[in-house]
């Protein structure tokens, strides 16, 4: 099971069981702990939807009591292939 | 004494003059760090160095290295016990001095390549990025530290301190304002032309190269440093592009600026004391190479309420390049002070009242200056009023700024995103609105029948009372004043 973590302005942002592109950060422990991804991902307000869990920042970094299960559907690479 | 030359030599200094601890016990990385300086600055505590930091050893952490003026004072070679106005005539004096270059060193004596990873192996996270506050939108790699590049056609070096978010390993996003150096470079130059732009950040650096790279000077800050040290600052070439980097810095991250792909950053903890600025797309930099010296120091600033370095160092040197901007221009002025806790936002100005609409021109010149943006209030008080006795600034200003005549607004003026009070669409778009706050008698009053007397000890007895009433002061029964 993996942890991430949103920021959002409003919930609302976050629809369920459909198919959006969020920017996540990783809440695993090591050294890596919040680095970021752009993903495509389906969530979930039942937890056991899915088998990682997302939690939610709002505006100014406060925790926000939503949570959602997560299944993330793979990378989107939002960098122009110039840069790659 | 002499200043220290690099962030070691001045971490010593501190540790010697009881200004900096040495915290033998780990640290966390993810918030423990951020918290310890954020206390020590709210207190005024000595300086944290923390030696041993979890999941990275080897690695060590200095905090809150310039949040008080006896770190000030040590960063620049005085006397730790240097009053604030002692410390700004010294910074005045070195920095009207002659330009110091710098000189450029072989690789082999630069400290700051003992190690180097490139290709493969640069990842952001084999450094000890902390988590400064919570809540924050990322891990900062870059809170006190120096963004150093050249412009593509006039090749000026600029060295600016733009905070820097880690994003991902090799990726940060950081918050460049549209008005300064670096911001006018990616919009007028790399931006339409679609180019990257080479940079390198500097991180553990000589105090007095911390200053330069945040000191709103014209001076370009290799040679800033010099004039500050009284000696040519130590560069080397960086290994992937032709920038040159303090020699002594402890962290070196190279790479190139993507001036039309952006990636969120923010919100952070800001000098302000809040978290103002939105989470929003800003300026992308991809680390190419990572450099090093063994057992690395990576320096944190941690912004919040005063008073933290960014209040106490920005007042600094934004109120003394008023005041030579202000004498430049023949203003009558007897002296500029900002006070750290107005979070660099009031300007106080003391002036000799000789003409009228003089609260008026300092207002103008100063809002209008390149230092404009970063504040939004000029209280303007007589040279009989000590600027740095707030209690008599205060009084000043309640007793004699009139409420329709002395109070001067200016709309749509330039700003920060990080003004708490202004509106979201005035944050987007950096605009700022101003005031002059006159607290000058006006200059067409009777001095005689119009002007109030101040009534205070000092003012309304005679010399030789005073003295009397000051040399019998313990033999009425009264304590000493210090
Ligand atoms: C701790 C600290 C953090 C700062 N962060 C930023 C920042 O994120 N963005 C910015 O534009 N200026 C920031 N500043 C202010 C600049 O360092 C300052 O304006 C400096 O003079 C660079 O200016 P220039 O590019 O106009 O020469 C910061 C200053 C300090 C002391």
């Amino acid at each position: 099971m993996n942890q991430w973590e949103v920021y959002v302005n409003d919930v609302k942002e976050l629809a369920e069981d459909a198919e959006i592109e969020l920017t996540i950060r990783t809440l695993n422990a090591g050294i890596h702990k919040y680095t970021y991804k752009r993903v495509r991902a389906q969530l979930s307000s039942d937890l056991k939807k899915h088998a990682d869990q997302l939690q939610v920042r709002l505006g100014r970094g406060q925790l926000s009591n939503s949570r959602f299960s997560i299944k993330v559907l793979g990378e989107v690479q939002r960098m122009p292939a110039k840069y790659l | 004494m002499a200043a220290p030359r690099s962030n070691r030599e001045f971490i010593e200094a501190c540790v010697k003059s009881g200004d900096a601890v040495r915290i033998k016990q780990e640290v966390d990385w993810e918030n423990e760090a951020g918290a310890i300086v954020r206390r020590a600055c709210e207190l005024a505590a000595p300086a944290p160095f923390m030696e041993k930091i979890k999941d990275y050893p080897g690695f060590s952490y200095f905090g809150a290295p310039l949040s008080t003026y006896r770190r000030m004072a040590i960063s620049m070679g005085m006397d730790p016990a240097s009053s604030l106005p002692e410390i700004g005539r010294e910074y005045v004096k070195r920095t009207n001095g002659e330009v110091v270059p710098p000189v450029l060193v072989d690789r082999k004596d630069a400290p700051c390549k003992e190690n180097i990873l490139k290709g493969a192996d640069v990842d952001l996270c084999k450094l000890p990025v902390p988590l400064v506050h919570d809540g924050d939108g990322g891990r900062y790699v870059g809170t006190w530290h120096a963004v150093v590049t050249k412009h593509p056609v006039r090749g000026d070096v600029n060295w600016g301190m733009y905070r820097q978010m880690m994003w991902d390993s090799r990726t940060m996003s950081g918050a460049v304002f549209p008005f300064s150096d670096l911001g006018k470079a990616l919009n007028d130059y790399y931006l339409p032309r679609g180019e990257t732009c080479p940079f390198a950040t500097a991180i553990g650096l000589s105090p007095l190269a911390a200053m330069a790279a945040c000191a709103p000077s014209p001076i370009p800050e290799p040679e800033l440093v010099g004039m500050l040290a009284g000696e040519p600052a130590r560069l080397v070439k960086c290994e992937t592009n032709d920038l040159e980097v303090p020699a002594d810095a402890e962290i070196i991250l190279e790479g190139e600026i993507f001036p039309d792909y952006k990636v969120e950053e923010g919100p952070f903890g800001e000098y302000t004391g809040y978290r103002t600025s939105p989470r929003d797309f800003r300026v992308t930099f991809r680390v190419n190479c990572i450099t090093y010296r063994n057992n690395a120091t990576m320096t944190i600033s941690n912004m919040g309420v005063p008073q933290d370095e960014g209040q106490l160092l920005r007042s600094f040197s934004l109120g003394l390049e008023l005041e030579k901007l202000l004498k430049s221009q023949g203003i009558p002025v007897t002296g500029v002070y900002m006070h750290p806790r107005s979070t660099h936002h009031m300007m106080i100005v003391g002036v000799k009242p000789t003409y009228s609409g003089v609260a008026q021109q300092i207002g103008q010149l100063a809002f209008g200056s390149k230092l404009g943006p970063w504040f939004h209030m000029v209280m303007v008080v007589d040279d009989q009023t000590d600027i740095y006795n707030w209690d008599e600034v205060y009084h000043a200003f309640c007793t004699r700024c009139h409420p329709e005549n002395g109070i001067h607004i200016y709309r749509n003026a330039p700003g920060t995103p990080l003004y708490p009070f202004a509106t979201p669409h005035e944050r987007k778009y950096s605009i700022g609105s101003k005031v002059v706050f006159d607290c000058l008698w006006p200059t067409d009053w009777d001095r005689i029948n119009d002007v109030p007397t101040l009534v205070s000890f000092k003012n309304v007895y005679p010399k030789d009372v005073q003295e009397k009433v000051t040399s019998n002061w313990t033999a009425y029964g009264y304590p000493p004043v210090k």
